[in-house]
C-alpha cells in the first residue's frame, strides 16, 4: 500500500516535471525560430584579422619582456660573478639553503595537516 | 578533422570566417536563450569568436566544433555574470528575461510563462537546464562544458526543474486540485 503511495507520487512528480520541460522546449523553440541578422563574410574576415594582429602584437611585447628581464638577470649574475665572487658564491649558498628549508617546511606543515 | 577547422589551425583567416558564419546563427540562439538579452548575446558571440582565434590550438576535434564553440561562450558568460556580482553591478543580471520579452511582444509572440520562470533562476542552474532539456547533450558532456562534475550538473538540473515548477506554481495548482476534488 505505502509502497503503490510512493510509485503514485512518484509518477505525479514525474509528470510535472515533463509538463515544466515540456514548456520550456515550447518557449525555447519560439527564441530559435527568431531571424538572426548573421553579417557578411567580410566582417568576420576583418573581425578575425583584428584578432590575429592583436595576438600577434601581444606575443612580441610578452617576449620583448621576457627577454629585457632574462638579460637583466643574467647581466647581473654576470657582474657579481666576475666582480665579487664571494658575494656570488654566497648568494648561491643562501638560494639553495632557502629552498631546502622551504621545502622541508612545507613538507612538514602538510605532514601535520594530514 | 574538418579541412576548414585544419585551415584554421593553420592561421587561415578565411577558414575561420567561413566556420564563424556557419556557426554564428547556432551560437547567437543559444546565447539568447542563455542570457535572454539579445544584445547581451551578439556582444558574447563576438567575445566567444575572439577566444575562439586565441585558442584553436587546443581544439582537438572529439566534439562538434558548435559545442566547442558554446562551451567558451558559456564560460565567458557565467564569468561575466560572477564579475557583475562581485562587483555589485546588478543592473544587467535584473534585467535577465524583459529584453527577450519585449523582443516577443514587439514581433507579436506569445510570451511563455516557463521562461520568465527560467529567467528567475541563477544562470549556473539555467544553462545546464537548456543543455539537458533543449539541445539534448548528456550529463557528462555539460560537465566537460562547464567545467564541473557530471552529478554536479544532475542536481543542479533537477533543483532547477524543480525552481522553474515552484515558479510557476504547478505544485499548488495540484495540491488546490486535489484537495478540491477530496472537498467534493
Amino acid at each position: 500500500m505505502k509502497k503503490q503511495r510512493v510509485i503514485s507520487l512518484d509518477e505525479q512528480q514525474n509528470k510535472k516535471d515533463l509538463k515544466v520541460i515540456h514548456e520550456l522546449q515550447q518557449g525555447l523553440e519560439k527564441v530559435d525560430a527568431f531571424s538572426v541578422y548573421a553579417p557578411d563574410l567580410q566582417w568576420f574576415e576583418q573581425m578575425v584579422l583584428v584578432e590575429q594582429q592583436r595576438i600577434k602584437k601581444r606575443f612580441v611585447k610578452d617576449l620583448s619582456t621576457f627577454i629585457f628581464v632574462a638579460v637583466f638577470i643574467l647581466s647581473g649574475i654576470m657582474i657579481s660573478l666576475y666582480h665579487m665572487p664571494t658575494l656570488f658564491i654566497g648568494l648561491q649558498i643562501a638560494a639553495t639553503i632557502f629552498i631546502g628549508v622551504y621545502t622541508v617546511v612545507r613538507y612538514v606543515k602538510k605532514v601535520n595537516y594530514e | 578533422m574538418d579541412e576548414c577547422i585544419i585551415n584554421a589551425k593553420n592561421g587561415d583567416h578565411l577558414a575561420f570566417a567561413l566556420l564563424f558564419k556557419e556557426n554564428y546563427p547556432f551560437l547567437i540562439k543559444y546565447l539568447m536563450k542563455v542570457t535572454m538579452n539579445p544584445d547581451l548575446a551578439e556582444e558574447l558571440a563576438q567575445e566567444t569568436m575572439a577566444r575562439c582565434v586565441q585558442k584553436i590550438h587546443l581544439f582537438n576535434g572529439k566534439s562538434k566544433f558548435s559545442s566547442w564553440l558554446i562551451s567558451i561562450a558559456t564560460n565567458i558568460y557565467i564569468d561575466q555574470c560572477r564579475k557583475q556580482k562581485r562587483e555589485k553591478d546588478l543592473h544587467v543580471l535584473e534585467q535577465v528575461g524583459r529584453k527577450l520579452k519585449w523582443q516577443f511582444e514587439s514581433r507579436n509572440e506569445d510570451w511563455n510563462d516557463a521562461l520568465t520562470a527560467l529567467g528567475k533562476i541563477n544562470e549556473e542552474i539555467r544553462v545546464p537546464i537548456i543543455l539537458k532539456h533543449y539541445y539534448g547533450y548528456s550529463y557528462e558532456e555539460i560537465g566537460d562544458i562547464m567545467k564541473i562534475s557530471s552529478g554536479t550538473v544532475k542536481s543542479r538540473v533537477h533543483n532547477g526543474i524543480l525552481a522553474v515548477r515552484r515558479e510557476l506554481n504547478l505544485d499548488e495548482e495540484t495540491e488546490s486540485h486535489q484537495s478540491r476534488r477530496t472537498t467534493k
